[in-house]
């Protein structure tokens, strides 16, 4: 039994996902610490954790496939406010519901990827340089669309993503929480093989079969659908339209990501993507209550946002310096699976 | 030979007469982009423009005098525009008006780029990423730094001798920002084409691995080429705050992605070890003509932004393709 515990907890320990786990589980400890445990586990306070973070999480999903198949889009920020901005404006302007405002929004996160995937797949361009261009022209396309911040979603749509199911579930978690049960039957389908080799090395992948590029199309898809969901999560959020918002969430996604174990091409999983996110989260959380604490403590101890902004980036920051050592995590569980291949060939007497 | 060039198609041969010379080519498109700027609007073609724009570009060559060594290198530097923004703020902040502290601030702004820069070099080695996202994550609390420093809103101002150091015309048109840049320019090409530190760079950005084998110090070269890079930035930021005499957080930020693309335009290989400075201030000149002719043809800022954000991917279609999966 004890072995059995032992050996499992190994098996994880070489999973991409160890680093971003140990982690999160640290910084959530700290967090309750920091909060109390009585505050922290309150209804009120889970719920506003997941509705306010939702979108980054949703960020750092779509970011995911992309990862794994060895590319990226940094304009995925960008991208929120623009199925923010044309959800609102088709609402407004056209009349029409907003669920299908939504699903324009959808289609236009869609069509954007594709844009990106024919940019970075079939052009070959470096995927970092060309998605910080998109960001560029998604931007000016947003200002087109909608010039100001403006317009307002009807009130049902904002307090059901703010309620509670059943009196504790956040409604806003069945976001994630759908796409994790999509991504993890996804996996276990013959895409799920196709985007870790392509990821690895794509010329080796080539050879054996797959088309780089229609997997890094699959790729593209699943990001945009995943991202039209955030920008949904995001325009439920704040209940309004707004075309510069969210840039941010690109860069704080891939750190996410990154805190979390996903390697660039064929490294890492769905639950890094979570546990990094939870890092960043939490971090956040965790300052901005270490500092009001502060301030209730020690009389006359004034803190601005700026410092708070300050810790919070030191931080990431020291996260990713964190990822020394998954690197060496990484060598290590690459190793051990040349050590096994070959074991198992000295076995067959190839 | 002549063959061959028949059988080319028009693409690829136009792909060979920019890889020829992206200098020479920058040159004759930021021409034709101002001519095309003045035959729209004829006003426009006067010294307060000229002037204007041999400044900014003067300031972006500058900027961009780090970068394309760090490209050179195989390396990318995202925290030049976090870099400046701080050295800007740090020269307002101290001068508060008085000449006198040029120096003081000036051995400040160089200290704090070594120091960032040795903290670039640094983690990029140490850390397993792509040096983009590692520079970003500096130049983030770098500008954090900032913000805390200037609690959000400006401070100071830069001496008044200094700002006319930059900003006087000489014969009318030419700003006196040129004679920092007699010193500045023969730096830098000293530097990438007669010091043995150079060679070194162009040789690690080609292959590292050969490099290291040639026995390079290859970690060291990698750390220098940071360093001068966030010395340089450091530099052009002071450049900037007493061209602009106030700074506040985050001004110049748009600077880390504008250098990168004059580098690009000038022929530096994102792949490292191809390159030269000339192609990056040609670069830094069509990149300042084309921002001058979006703001003179007036069009709204939605509309700049895509133009900015499509040049940018046409120019990484013309430089910077990788190869093909199927050789």
């Amino acid at each position: 039994m004890m072995e059995g515990v032992r050996r499992a907890f190994e098996r994880f320990r070489r999973t991409p996902a160890f680093m971003g786990f140990s982690l999160f589980i640290f910084v959530l400890i700290l967090n309750i610490v920091v909060q109390t445990p009585g505050q922290f586990f309150s209804a009120r306070n889970m719920n506003s954790l997941f509705s306010k973070n939702v979108p980054l999480l949703l960020t750092t999903m779509a970011m995911t496939p992309l990862l794994i198949s060895g590319t990226l889009d940094i304009a995925i920020g960008i991208q929120l406010a623009m199925v923010n901005v044309v959800s609102v404006m088709v609402f407004q302007q056209w009349g029409t519901s907003l669920y299908v405002g939504f699903l324009m929004g959808m289609l236009a996160s869609l069509v954007v990827s594709v844009f990106c995937w024919f940019l970075v797949s079939v052009l070959r361009l470096p995927a970092m340089l060309a998605s910080y261009s998109l960001i560029y022209i998604v931007r000016g396309i947003n200002v087109l669309v909608m010039p100001s911040p403006q317009g307002r979603i009807p009130d049902a749509f904002y307090k059901t993503y703010d309620m509670r199911l059943g009196g504790f579930f956040p409604f806003s978690a069945l976001f994630p929480l759908v796409v994790l049960i999509a991504w993890y039957y996804l996996m276990r389908t013959r895409f799920g093989r196709n985007i870790y080799a392509v990821g690895g090395n794509p010329r080796n992948a080539f050879a054996a079969g797959i088309d780089p590029v229609w997997v890094q199309f699959q790729a593209f898809m699943i990001k945009g659908v995943i991202t039209g969901l955030a920008g949904i999560a995001l325009t439920l959020m704040t209940a309004s339209g707004n075309p510069l918002q969210g840039e941010a969430y690109g860069l704080r996604s891939l750190s996410a990501a990154i805190i979390g174990g996903l390697g660039f091409g064929g490294w890492g999983s769905m639950a890094c993507a979570v546990f990094g996110t939870g890092f960043l989260v939490l971090i956040q959380n965790t300052v901005y209550y270490f500092f009001s604490l502060l301030t209730k403590a020690i009389p006359g101890f004034t803190v601005t946002s700026y410092w708070q902004n300050l810790v919070s980036d030191v931080i990431i920051f020291l996260g990713l310096l964190m990822t020394i050592v998954t690197a060496k995590g990484q060598r290590e569980a690459l190793r051990q699976g040349f050590v096994r291949q070959f074991k198992r060939r000295e076995r067959l007497g190839d | 030979m002549t063959d061959t060039a028949r059988r080319m198609t028009f693409n690829q041969r136009v792909q060979i007469f920019i890889k020829a010379s992206p200098a020479r080519m920058a040159v004759i498109i930021s021409l034709m982009l101002f001519a095309i700027t003045v035959a729209f609007n004829p006003p426009s073609f006067n010294a307060n423009t000229l002037n204007a724009v041999l400044l900014l570009t003067l300031l972006l060559s500058f900027a961009a005098a780090g970068q394309t060594m760090v490209l050179i290198g195989g390396g990318l530097d995202f925290s030049v525009g976090a870099m400046m923004s701080s050295a800007a703020i740090l020269t307002t902040y101290l001068m508060n008006g008085q000449d006198g502290k040029f120096w003081l601030v000036f051995g400040l702004a160089m200290l704090m780029g070594a120091a960032v820069g040795f903290l670039n070099g640094f983690c990029s080695i140490k850390i397993d990423l792509p040096p983009m996202i590692v520079t970003m994550a500096i130049s983030n609390v770098v500008t954090r730094v900032g913000y805390v420093l200037t609690q959000g809103s400006p401070s100071g101002w830069v001496g008044p001798s200094f700002r006319q150091s930059i900003v006087a015309k000489i014969a009318g048109v030419v700003p006196s920002l040129t004679l920092y840049a007699l010193i500045v320019f023969p730096l830098v090409f000293f530097l990438l084409n007669r010091s043995r530190f150079g060679k070194q760079l162009y040789l690690m950005g080609n292959n590292p691995t050969a490099a290291a084998l040639a026995g390079i110090k290859v970690n060291r070269v990698r750390v220098l080429m940071y360093i001068f890079s966030g010395m340089l930035s450091c530099f052009a930021g002071m450049i900037g705050a007493g061209y602009m005499s106030t700074a506040r957080a985050q001004i110049f930020d748009e600077y880390a992605f504008t250098s990168l693309v004059a580098v690009i335009v000038g022929g530096t290989a994102f792949t490292g070890g191809i390159g030269s400075y000339t192609g990056s201030i040609a670069g830094a000149l069509l990149i300042t003509v084309l921002s001058n002719g979006l703001t003179v043809l007036q069009l709204s800022q939605p509309i700049r932004n895509i133009v900015q954000g499509v040049v940018m991917i046409l120019l990484l279609i013309l430089y910077n393709r990788a190869r093909p999966v199927r050789q």
